[in-house]
Protein backbone atom coordinates (compact mmCIF):
# COMPACT_ATOMS: atom_id res chain seq x y z
CA UNK A 1 0.00 0.00 0.00
CA UNK A 2 1.49 3.32 -1.09
CA UNK A 3 1.24 5.66 1.89
CA UNK A 4 1.61 8.88 -0.08
CA UNK A 5 -1.19 7.88 -2.45
CA UNK A 6 -3.36 6.83 0.48
CA UNK A 7 -2.87 10.22 2.15
CA UNK A 8 -3.70 12.07 -1.06
CA UNK A 9 -6.87 10.00 -1.37
CA UNK A 10 -7.90 10.77 2.20
CA UNK A 11 -7.19 14.49 1.69
CA UNK A 12 -9.16 14.57 -1.55
CA UNK A 13 -12.13 13.11 0.33
CA UNK A 14 -12.28 15.96 2.87
CA UNK A 15 -14.51 18.26 0.76
CA UNK A 16 -16.79 15.30 0.08
CA UNK A 17 -17.08 14.50 3.78
CA UNK A 18 -17.96 18.15 4.42
CA UNK A 19 -20.72 17.95 1.84
CA UNK A 20 -22.00 14.62 3.15
CA UNK A 21 -22.36 16.01 6.66
CA UNK A 22 -25.75 17.71 6.15
CA UNK A 23 -26.92 15.06 3.66
CA UNK A 24 -26.10 12.04 5.82
CA UNK A 25 -27.37 13.85 8.87
CA UNK A 26 -30.70 14.53 7.17
CA UNK A 27 -30.89 10.89 6.11
CA UNK A 28 -30.33 9.76 9.70
CA UNK A 29 -33.05 12.09 10.98
CA UNK A 30 -35.57 10.99 8.32
CA UNK A 31 -34.71 7.32 8.82
CA UNK A 32 -35.52 7.44 12.50
CA UNK A 33 -38.72 9.30 11.71
CA UNK A 34 -39.64 6.57 9.22
CA UNK A 35 -39.36 3.99 12.00
CA UNK A 36 -35.86 2.67 11.40
CA UNK A 37 -33.60 1.96 14.36
CA UNK A 38 -30.18 3.59 14.62
CA UNK A 39 -28.63 0.24 13.69
CA UNK A 40 -30.83 -0.11 10.60
CA UNK A 41 -30.14 3.44 9.45
CA UNK A 42 -26.42 2.89 9.95
CA UNK A 43 -26.49 -0.49 8.22
CA UNK A 44 -28.17 1.11 5.24
CA UNK A 45 -25.44 3.74 4.93
CA UNK A 46 -22.77 1.04 5.33
CA UNK A 47 -24.26 -1.34 2.76
CA UNK A 48 -25.78 1.06 0.25
CA UNK A 49 -23.74 4.29 0.27
CA UNK A 50 -26.00 6.00 -2.23
CA UNK A 51 -27.74 9.22 -1.25
CA UNK A 52 -30.59 9.33 -3.74
CA UNK A 53 -31.20 5.57 -3.54
CA UNK A 54 -31.38 5.59 0.25
CA UNK A 55 -33.86 8.48 0.23
CA UNK A 56 -36.00 6.54 -2.23
CA UNK A 57 -35.89 3.44 -0.02
CA UNK A 58 -36.91 5.58 2.95
CA UNK A 59 -39.91 6.84 1.04
CA UNK A 60 -41.00 3.28 0.34
CA UNK A 61 -40.46 2.21 3.97
CA UNK A 62 -42.43 5.22 5.18
CA UNK A 63 -45.53 4.40 3.14
CA UNK A 64 -45.18 0.64 3.81
CA UNK A 65 -44.67 0.12 0.08
CA UNK A 66 -43.51 -3.04 -1.66
CA UNK A 67 -39.85 -3.97 -1.19
CA UNK A 68 -39.51 -4.68 -4.89
CA UNK A 69 -40.47 -1.05 -5.62
CA UNK A 70 -37.50 0.15 -3.58
CA UNK A 71 -35.17 -2.30 -5.32
CA UNK A 72 -36.32 -1.50 -8.87
CA UNK A 73 -36.26 2.24 -8.21
CA UNK A 74 -32.69 1.83 -6.97
CA UNK A 75 -31.63 -0.16 -10.01
CA UNK A 76 -32.95 2.69 -12.18
CA UNK A 77 -31.26 5.41 -10.14
CA UNK A 78 -28.00 3.50 -10.17
CA UNK A 79 -27.80 3.06 -13.95
CA UNK A 80 -25.59 6.16 -13.85
CA UNK A 81 -23.03 4.30 -11.75
CA UNK A 82 -22.72 1.83 -14.60
CA UNK A 83 -21.72 4.72 -16.85
CA UNK A 84 -19.36 6.16 -14.24
CA UNK A 85 -17.45 2.98 -13.52
CA UNK A 86 -17.32 1.99 -17.20
CA UNK A 87 -15.68 5.32 -18.00
CA UNK A 88 -13.09 4.59 -15.29
CA UNK A 89 -12.09 1.23 -16.77
CA UNK A 90 -9.65 2.65 -19.39
CA UNK A 91 -7.82 4.44 -16.55
CA UNK A 92 -7.86 1.60 -14.04
CA UNK A 93 -6.77 -1.06 -16.49
CA UNK A 94 -3.07 -2.02 -16.22
CA UNK A 95 -2.74 0.12 -13.08
CA UNK A 96 -4.94 -1.47 -10.45
CA UNK A 97 -5.54 -5.19 -9.97
CA UNK A 98 -9.04 -5.82 -11.43
CA UNK A 99 -10.28 -7.69 -8.35
CA UNK A 100 -9.20 -4.90 -6.00
CA UNK A 101 -10.47 -2.25 -8.43
CA UNK A 102 -13.88 -3.99 -8.56
CA UNK A 103 -14.18 -4.16 -4.79
CA UNK A 104 -13.10 -0.54 -4.30
CA UNK A 105 -15.54 0.57 -6.99
CA UNK A 106 -18.26 -0.08 -4.44
CA UNK A 107 -17.30 3.35 -3.09
CA UNK A 108 -18.04 5.13 -6.39
CA UNK A 109 -20.66 7.84 -5.92
CA UNK A 110 -21.41 11.05 -7.82
CA UNK A 111 -18.90 12.81 -5.62
CA UNK A 112 -16.05 10.28 -5.45
CA UNK A 113 -16.39 9.76 -9.21
CA UNK A 114 -16.08 13.50 -9.87
CA UNK A 115 -12.94 13.73 -7.74
CA UNK A 116 -11.28 10.52 -8.96
CA UNK A 117 -11.85 11.05 -12.68
CA UNK A 118 -10.25 14.49 -12.31
CA UNK A 119 -7.15 13.05 -10.70
CA UNK A 120 -6.85 10.24 -13.26
CA UNK A 121 -6.50 12.81 -16.06
CA UNK A 122 -2.91 13.49 -14.88
CA UNK A 123 -2.10 10.77 -12.34
CA UNK A 124 -2.36 7.03 -12.88
CA UNK A 125 -4.82 5.47 -10.43
CA UNK A 126 -3.57 3.34 -7.56
CA UNK A 127 -5.48 1.08 -5.21
CA UNK A 128 -4.15 3.14 -2.29
CA UNK A 129 -5.63 6.35 -3.72
CA UNK A 130 -8.96 4.64 -4.46
CA UNK A 131 -9.09 3.21 -0.96
CA UNK A 132 -8.17 6.52 0.68
CA UNK A 133 -10.76 8.47 -1.28
CA UNK A 134 -13.66 6.03 -1.30
CA UNK A 135 -13.33 4.68 2.23
CA UNK A 136 -12.91 8.13 3.80
CA UNK A 137 -15.95 9.40 1.92
CA UNK A 138 -17.89 6.30 2.98
CA UNK A 139 -16.88 6.75 6.64
CA UNK A 140 -18.03 10.37 6.42
CA UNK A 141 -21.37 9.23 5.08
CA UNK A 142 -21.75 6.58 7.79
CA UNK A 143 -20.79 8.85 10.69
CA UNK A 144 -23.07 11.68 9.59
CA UNK A 145 -25.91 9.14 9.33
CA UNK A 146 -25.24 7.96 12.88
CA UNK A 147 -25.17 11.55 14.11
CA UNK A 148 -28.48 12.29 12.41
CA UNK A 149 -30.15 9.12 13.66
CA UNK A 150 -28.98 9.67 17.25
CA UNK A 151 -29.25 13.45 17.57
CA UNK A 152 -32.19 13.68 15.19
CA UNK A 153 -34.55 16.05 16.85
CA UNK A 154 -31.93 18.25 18.54
CA UNK A 155 -30.48 20.06 15.52
CA UNK A 156 -33.30 21.06 13.23
CA UNK A 157 -31.71 23.58 10.89
CA UNK A 158 -28.36 22.80 9.29
CA UNK A 159 -28.96 25.22 6.39
CA UNK A 160 -27.64 28.22 8.28
CA UNK A 161 -24.07 26.88 8.13
CA UNK A 162 -23.96 27.04 4.35
CA UNK A 163 -22.83 23.40 4.12
CA UNK A 164 -25.66 22.76 1.69
CA UNK A 165 -23.43 24.44 -0.87
CA UNK A 166 -20.39 22.23 -0.22
CA UNK A 167 -21.19 19.68 -2.94
CA UNK A 168 -22.37 22.21 -5.57
CA UNK A 169 -19.15 24.20 -4.94
CA UNK A 170 -17.13 21.02 -5.34
CA UNK A 171 -18.85 20.17 -8.64
CA UNK A 172 -18.23 23.70 -9.93
CA UNK A 173 -14.52 23.52 -9.14
CA UNK A 174 -14.08 19.97 -10.47
CA UNK A 175 -15.83 20.95 -13.69
CA UNK A 176 -13.49 23.94 -14.10
CA UNK A 177 -10.46 21.71 -13.42
CA UNK A 178 -11.63 19.00 -15.80
CA UNK A 179 -12.07 21.33 -18.76
CA UNK A 180 -8.92 21.33 -20.88
CA UNK A 181 -10.31 22.20 -24.31
CA UNK A 182 -13.19 24.16 -25.77
CA UNK A 183 -15.02 21.03 -26.83
CA UNK A 184 -15.20 20.00 -23.14
CA UNK A 185 -17.09 23.23 -22.41
CA UNK A 186 -19.50 22.45 -25.23
CA UNK A 187 -20.09 18.87 -24.02
CA UNK A 188 -20.64 20.00 -20.42
CA UNK A 189 -23.04 22.75 -21.49
CA UNK A 190 -25.02 20.52 -23.83
CA UNK A 191 -25.30 17.89 -21.12
CA UNK A 192 -26.36 20.46 -18.51
CA UNK A 193 -29.04 21.98 -20.73
CA UNK A 194 -30.33 18.59 -21.93
CA UNK A 195 -30.48 17.33 -18.36
CA UNK A 196 -32.56 20.33 -17.26
CA UNK A 197 -34.87 20.25 -20.29
CA UNK A 198 -35.49 16.51 -19.95
CA UNK A 199 -36.15 16.98 -16.23
CA UNK A 200 -38.58 19.79 -17.05
CA UNK A 201 -40.49 17.81 -19.67
CA UNK A 202 -40.51 14.55 -17.68
CA UNK A 203 -40.40 15.34 -13.96
CA UNK A 204 -40.16 11.62 -13.15
CA UNK A 205 -36.73 11.58 -14.76
CA UNK A 206 -35.50 13.95 -12.05
CA UNK A 207 -36.46 11.40 -9.42
CA UNK A 208 -34.60 8.44 -10.92
CA UNK A 209 -31.88 10.64 -12.50
CA UNK A 210 -32.61 9.32 -15.96
CA UNK A 211 -32.33 12.89 -17.19
CA UNK A 212 -28.64 12.76 -16.26
CA UNK A 213 -28.15 9.36 -17.89
CA UNK A 214 -29.82 10.42 -21.16
CA UNK A 215 -28.03 13.79 -21.20
CA UNK A 216 -24.65 12.14 -20.59
CA UNK A 217 -25.13 9.54 -23.32
CA UNK A 218 -26.28 12.20 -25.81
CA UNK A 219 -23.50 14.67 -24.97
CA UNK A 220 -20.75 12.01 -25.06
CA UNK A 221 -22.06 10.84 -28.44
CA UNK A 222 -21.93 14.42 -29.66
CA UNK A 223 -18.32 14.53 -28.43
CA UNK A 224 -17.42 11.57 -30.63
CA UNK A 225 -19.16 13.09 -33.65
CA UNK A 226 -17.57 16.55 -33.57
CA UNK A 227 -13.91 17.30 -34.20
CA UNK A 228 -12.09 18.22 -31.02
CA UNK A 229 -11.39 21.92 -30.78
CA UNK B 1 -42.99 -1.80 7.97
CA UNK B 2 -41.85 -4.67 10.19
CA UNK B 3 -38.23 -4.81 11.27
CA UNK B 4 -37.74 -7.89 9.12
CA UNK B 5 -39.15 -6.17 6.03
CA UNK B 6 -36.87 -3.18 6.64
CA UNK B 7 -33.84 -5.50 6.76
CA UNK B 8 -34.87 -7.20 3.51
CA UNK B 9 -35.29 -3.77 1.92
CA UNK B 10 -31.80 -2.74 3.09
CA UNK B 11 -30.24 -5.88 1.60
CA UNK B 12 -32.21 -5.63 -1.64
CA UNK B 13 -31.29 -1.99 -2.12
CA UNK B 14 -27.64 -2.61 -1.32
CA UNK B 15 -27.48 -5.34 -4.00
CA UNK B 16 -29.08 -2.92 -6.44
CA UNK B 17 -26.28 -0.42 -5.80
CA UNK B 18 -23.49 -2.99 -5.64
CA UNK B 19 -24.08 -4.52 -9.06
CA UNK B 20 -23.91 -1.43 -11.35
CA UNK B 21 -20.77 -0.20 -9.56
CA UNK B 22 -18.77 -3.39 -9.46
CA UNK B 23 -19.84 -5.15 -12.64
CA UNK B 24 -18.29 -2.82 -15.26
CA UNK B 25 -14.85 -2.88 -13.64
CA UNK B 26 -15.02 -6.64 -13.07
CA UNK B 27 -16.25 -7.40 -16.61
CA UNK B 28 -14.44 -4.89 -18.80
CA UNK B 29 -10.98 -4.75 -17.18
CA UNK B 30 -9.64 -7.60 -19.28
CA UNK B 31 -11.24 -6.26 -22.42
CA UNK B 32 -9.69 -3.96 -25.02
CA UNK B 33 -12.14 -1.18 -25.88
CA UNK B 34 -12.14 0.09 -29.48
CA UNK B 35 -10.68 3.60 -29.86
CA UNK B 36 -14.04 5.19 -30.54
CA UNK B 37 -15.48 3.75 -27.32
CA UNK B 38 -12.55 5.11 -25.31
CA UNK B 39 -13.14 8.52 -26.85
CA UNK B 40 -16.85 8.29 -26.06
CA UNK B 41 -16.07 7.31 -22.48
CA UNK B 42 -13.65 10.24 -22.13
CA UNK B 43 -16.59 12.59 -22.66
CA UNK B 44 -18.67 10.96 -19.93
CA UNK B 45 -16.84 12.89 -17.20
CA UNK B 46 -17.42 16.44 -18.53
CA UNK B 47 -21.01 15.50 -19.42
CA UNK B 48 -21.70 14.09 -15.95
CA UNK B 49 -20.10 17.06 -14.19
CA UNK B 50 -22.01 19.52 -16.37
CA UNK B 51 -25.27 17.80 -15.52
CA UNK B 52 -24.42 17.44 -11.81
CA UNK B 53 -23.46 21.11 -11.52
CA UNK B 54 -26.59 22.30 -13.31
CA UNK B 55 -28.86 20.10 -11.20
CA UNK B 56 -27.20 20.99 -7.91
CA UNK B 57 -27.64 24.73 -8.61
CA UNK B 58 -30.93 24.89 -10.48
CA UNK B 59 -32.72 21.98 -8.78
CA UNK B 60 -31.20 21.88 -5.30
CA UNK B 61 -34.24 20.21 -3.73
CA UNK B 62 -34.88 17.80 -6.58
CA UNK B 63 -37.25 20.09 -8.50
CA UNK B 64 -36.34 22.80 -10.98
CA UNK B 65 -36.18 26.14 -9.21
CA UNK B 66 -35.12 28.85 -11.61
CA UNK B 67 -35.89 32.16 -9.91
CA UNK B 68 -34.14 35.05 -8.17
CA UNK B 69 -35.20 33.53 -4.83
CA UNK B 70 -32.97 30.51 -5.49
CA UNK B 71 -29.96 31.25 -3.27
CA UNK B 72 -27.89 28.58 -5.03
CA UNK B 73 -27.84 30.68 -8.20
CA UNK B 74 -26.44 33.67 -6.29
CA UNK B 75 -23.85 31.57 -4.48
CA UNK B 76 -22.88 30.04 -7.82
CA UNK B 77 -21.48 33.34 -9.17
CA UNK B 78 -18.66 34.03 -6.67
CA UNK B 79 -17.92 30.30 -6.43
CA UNK B 80 -17.42 29.94 -10.19
CA UNK B 81 -15.22 33.04 -10.31
CA UNK B 82 -12.99 31.74 -7.51
CA UNK B 83 -12.81 28.31 -9.16
CA UNK B 84 -11.67 29.79 -12.48
CA UNK B 85 -9.29 32.27 -10.87
CA UNK B 86 -7.61 30.02 -8.26
CA UNK B 87 -8.28 26.46 -9.51
CA UNK B 88 -8.16 25.53 -5.82
CA UNK B 89 -10.80 23.17 -4.47
CA UNK B 90 -10.21 24.35 -0.92
CA UNK B 91 -10.67 28.06 -1.73
CA UNK B 92 -13.66 27.36 -3.96
CA UNK B 93 -15.35 25.32 -1.27
CA UNK B 94 -14.63 27.92 1.41
CA UNK B 95 -16.02 30.76 -0.69
CA UNK B 96 -19.04 28.70 -1.74
CA UNK B 97 -19.95 27.69 1.81
CA UNK B 98 -19.36 31.21 3.16
CA UNK B 99 -21.44 32.74 0.35
CA UNK B 100 -24.30 30.36 1.09
CA UNK B 101 -24.12 30.96 4.85
CA UNK B 102 -24.18 34.75 4.33
CA UNK B 103 -27.00 34.60 1.80
CA UNK B 104 -29.05 32.31 4.01
CA UNK B 105 -28.61 34.28 7.22
CA UNK B 106 -28.96 37.71 5.62
CA UNK B 107 -31.85 37.07 3.27
CA UNK B 108 -33.94 34.39 4.94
Amino acid sequence: MDRVELTVGVKDAVPIVLGYLPLGFAFGVLASQAGMTVIQATAMSVLCFTGAGQYIALGVIQVQGAIITAVIANLLVNVRYFLFTTSMVPFLKNHVNPVIASILSYGVTDETYAVAINRYQNHPPTSAYMAGLNITAHLGWISSTVLGAVLGSMVTNTDQFGLAFALPAMYICLLVLLITKKSDVLIALVSAILCLVIGYIWPWSMENMFNMVIATIAAATLGVMIREF
Amino acid sequence: MSSEAIWITIIGVSLATLIPRILPVALFSGFEFPKIVIKWLSYVAPAVLGALTALSILAPAGELHISVSNLYIWAFIPTLLVAIKTRSLFLTLSVGIAAMAILYNVIM
